[in-house]
């Protein structure tokens, strides 16, 4: 029979006991049943590492598995000097002695990996392992195999082996025990967790040997080799009773409210498993050589599937029928939606073509006969007419004048007659033209227009050359101003290029009051009230007259300057009649039916609007009437 | 090849213009697309030439022709003035252009406010000094006997002008007389009926006034019509 030994006191207890006769430990659940004196011994140390079996084993393994010719000799040697030395003290076999020993194995202290002694042969260890195929510590897997195949002869003949001696060779070893044996530090050095990390502490081998008989109990059947006290992560750790463990744990009765509120799964409540035969052996740090303590991968945790809740919402039949209308409604949003075909011809589109018909056709036929029928203007009929051509007169020869081209291209019709005679007049004179603008298209229509002038004049079909176009003053009415005080620095070049204020006559001019006469031309009231504002005060205080010719439609806007007292515009020709007017004071009779188109047009104009007056006058009088009789 | 280009470009432009004018005339028989042509191309050609205009009578004479001549010539009289006149400007139109990016637009906000507050500044002045107190005092003036007429005939006119501008200048500030006296609380709010008959004497000045102005208009729409049938004319008997 074998005694039990105390895993609290290490003192040994007879077998038929359940509890340590000494301390009262529990004993059947956590002790250590040594099957012999040597027991112990042998359950840590497998038998095939044993130097006493090296020459039976030796026999055995070389027949058996290529592993064993594997172990070097060193190795050898050094598991026989410990078992000789462990034999030494194992002749007087006491509890407390192995006690004492299986103490200091488990707690010896972490000694670090740079202070042991490196692997020699990690390099054929882990042929080794390649060659097993196998992840498993191959010294584990090695010896497991070795102590399968001679367990049985082997097992009572670990003591004899033991007490074998040594030979000479191993003699030379020293004869000093460590506290941790150079065996176990060289098989923990080969180990492939040396090999991925480094050397983990003394005690680790022992635990990682347990995890891993632990680990494989399921596949290669229960170990019986490795004792339940030392498969315990500690010693320190207290065991529980065994009357605790084996009672069993009767299911608990819910009451019945409790059990009614217990849902109805569809799948069976099982908790997460964990399947760690396919998980990572943690290579570093305090859990080395663990296998599946911490997951690297979520998919290695097979979790049960939720149960399922419907989400149907219930509504009802006219719910839907409203969310069926909202569908139909956004669906609209995006497609076209084509207009309503409208008719070619409206009666909108035929009263249209009849008053231009009406308006078109007698202007037409004015032109075309070059009519001269209705009476010309006369010069006395405008405001600022004789004072135009007064001031136009008293213009000395060669004088220069300012003309500002600032009337839109639209509007030529209209003030080209005008413009055209002023021009003649200051062509006649001699005058040196300075042309300015301050729309983009200004400086365009003053060239076309003196081109035109001067090719007409009969007997000189030269254009007239005694002109600069100075182009485009920038700044709007900043630019009026700067024109004003200092045209040299807004305008200092002529679009030809040339700087014109060094030579004659625009070498005598520092501002705008040097000039003879300022001319401004423009179908704006804005526009030639900022001339007003910007450059009369200049001029008045030296007497320089500002003549405007200007369209019909800023002729009463500008009047009033004209009208002032003291006077603001010398002089002004608006519009066509203007024009016409100007040129009878001038002697230029020519109007090519352009007056009596005129005239007949407004004539026609003014006839449509007052019929269609009266016959609004008439339809909203026959509604009124048609409502009153309703 | 030049002078024949000259020589064709003048009959060119004419039945560019024929064409033009027709198209433009379309639009009695209502939106079509030669009208639209048309307005397109008008806006094309005056942005384009603008743009022309701009670079190179601002651009290229104020700004680039100065250097130029100053690199070629040596002189370096006008330097001083360049510098005072032109870089700043330059500087500021530069400053400016960051405007065109959305992310930089705030930078280009200190040039806009110095245009804003210049051009704001000018306008204001130009219209105290220019319209304002000049008209003001024409309009105190306009009976002054000093500067009557001495004839008879010509005195009565005078008189019956001055009144009519005096009464409608008044009347039409009073029509866009706006306050009331505070009156008592559930007294209804009303203006004084001497100021309503005033008011609506000056409504009256403003309707006429703009019937003069949209008669101007009208006037200056038919005579540009009356110069365009003229041009379609006389283009017909040139060519045919």
């Amino acid at each position: 029979m074998t005694d039990i030994i105390c895993p609290l006191c290490g003192k040994t207890n007879p077998p038929d006991r359940d509890e340590c006769q000494y301390c009262q430990a529990p004993l059947k659940t956590s002790g250590f049943i040594p099957s012999s004196d040597q027991d112990e011994i042998s359950q840590l140390f497998p038998p095939s590492s044993k130097p006493g079996e090296e020459e039976n084993l030796t026999s055995q393994t070389e027949a058996t598995s290529p592993l064993e010719d594997a172990i070097p000799d060193w190795l050898k040697q050094t598991e026989a000097n410990f078992l000789e030395k462990s034999e030494a003290e194992l002749e007087v076999p006491t509890p407390d002695n192995i006690s004492e020993q299986i103490d200091s194995l488990l707690n010896q202290p972490f000694t670090p990996a740079s202070d042991e002694k490196p692997a020699i042969d990690d390099e054929w260890l882990a042929s080794l392992l390649a060659e097993a195929g196998a992840t498993e510590p191959a010294p584990v897997a090695s010896q497991e195999e070795i102590s399968d195949e001679g367990a049985g002869a082997a097992e009572t003949d670990i003591t004899e082996s033991h007490i074998e001696e040594p030979d000479e060779e191993e003699q030379q070893l020293p004869a000093e025990l460590p506290q941790k044996p150079d065996w176990l530090t060289n098989l923990e050095a080969a180990s492939p967790i040396k090999l991925e990390g480094g050397i983990p502490p003394a005690r680790e081998p022992v635990e990682r040997a347990i995890g891993v008989e632990a680990a494989g109990e399921e596949e290669e059947g229960p170990s019986q080799d490795i004792p339940d006290w030392i498969s315990k992560p500690g010693l320190e750790v207290s065991t529980p009773s065994a009357k605790e463990s084996e009672q069993p744990i009767a299911p608990a009765e819910l009451p019945g409210w409790l059990e009614a509120f217990r849902p109805d799964e569809e799948v069976s409540p099982t908790r997460p498993v964990e399947d760690l035969s396919a998980a990572d052996i943690v290579t570093a740090g305090p859990l080395v050589g663990l296998r599946g303590v911490i997951s690297p991968r979520s998919s290695a945790i097979r979790a049960s599937k939720p149960p399922t809740y419907s989400i149907k919402l219930r509504v009802t039949d006219e719910q839907q029928a409203r969310v069926e209308m909202m569908k139909a409604m956004l669906a609209d949003e995006d497609k076209p939606r084509p207009l309503p075909s409208q008719p070619a011809i409206t009666s909108w589109t035929i009263f249209r073509l009849v008053i231009a018909v009406v308006l078109i056709l007698p202007i037409f036929w004015m032109i075309i006969s070059r009519s001269q029928q209705a009476p010309a203007p006369q010069p006395g009929d405008f405001p600022g007419m004789v004072d135009f051509t007064q001031q136009v007169q008293l213009l000395p020869n060669g004088a220069p004048v300012l003309l500002a081209f600032d009337y839109e291209v639209g509007f030529s019709g209209e003030m080209n007659l005008a413009i055209s005679t002023v021009i003649d007049q200051l062509i006649s004179k001699s005058a040196y033209l300075t042309l300015v603008s301050t729309t983009p298209s200004g400086p365009a229509l003053a060239e076309s227009l003196l081109k035109n002038i001067g090719s007409s004049e009969e007997g000189n079909p030269a254009p007239y050359s005694y002109y600069t176009d100075l182009g485009y003053i920038p700044g709007g009415t900043m630019g009026l101003l700067g024109l004003a005080t200092s045209p040299r620095s807004v305008l200092p070049y002529s679009l030809d290029g040339n700087n014109v204020w060094t030579f004659a006559p625009l070498n005598t001019i520092s501002s705008i009051k040097d000039f003879s006469a300022v001319f401004v031309m423009t179908n704006d009231p804005d526009t030639a009230r900022a001339w007003i504002e910007q450059t009369g005060p200049s001029l008045q205080a030296e007497g320089t007259p500002l003549l405007i010719v200007s369209s019909a439609q800023a002729e009463p806007l500008i009047r009033p300057y004209y009208e002032a007292t003291p006077k603001q515009v010398q002089g002004l020709v608006a519009g066509l009649a203007g024009g016409l007017a100007y040129g009878r004071t001038v002697g230029s009779t020519q109007q090519n039916g352009v007056w009596d188109a005129l005239s007949i047009g407004v004539t026609i104009s003014v006839l449509i609007i007052l019929i269609g007056s009266i016959a609004s006058v008439i339809l909203i009088m026959l509604a009124s009437e048609k409502k009153k009789g309703s | 090849m030049l002078e024949l280009i000259n020589q064709l470009a003048d009959p060119i432009g004419a039945i560019i213009g024929f064409v033009l004018t027709i198209m433009v005339l379309s639009y009695i028989i209502g939106d079509n697309i030669l009208f639209r042509l048309a307005i397109s191309i008008f806006i094309g050609v005056a942005s384009g030439y603008a743009a022309v205009l701009v670079f190179y009578n601002v651009l290229w004479h104020q700004v680039l022709v100065p250097v130029i001549q100053m690199a070629t010539t040596g002189s370096m009289d006008n330097l001083l003035t360049y510098v005072i006149r032109v870089v700043p400007a330059v500087l500021l139109g530069l400053w400016m252009m960051t405007k065109v990016s959305p992310r930089l637009a705030r930078g280009g906000t200190p040039v806009l406010a110095f245009l804003a507050g210049v051009g704001a500044a000018t306008v204001i002045a130009g219209a105290v000094r220019g319209t304002i107190f000049p008209q003001v005092g024409a309009s105190v003036n306009l009976l002054d006997t000093q500067s009557a007429p001495p004839e008879l005939s010509n005195l009565v006119g005078w008189f019956i002008n001055g009144l009519v501008v005096l009464v409608g200048t008044v009347t039409t500030l009073i029509y866009f007389q706006f306050g009331i006296k505070r009156q008592e609380e559930g007294v209804p709010v009303q203006r004084a009926v001497v100021l309503d008959y005033l008011s609506t004497a000056g409504q009256g000045f403003i309707v006429v006034t703009l019937g003069v102005l949209f008669a101007g208009v009208y006037i200056a729409a038919l005579s540009s019509l009356v110069d365009r049938v003229r041009f379609l004319w006389d283009t017909v008997i040139r060519f045919f």
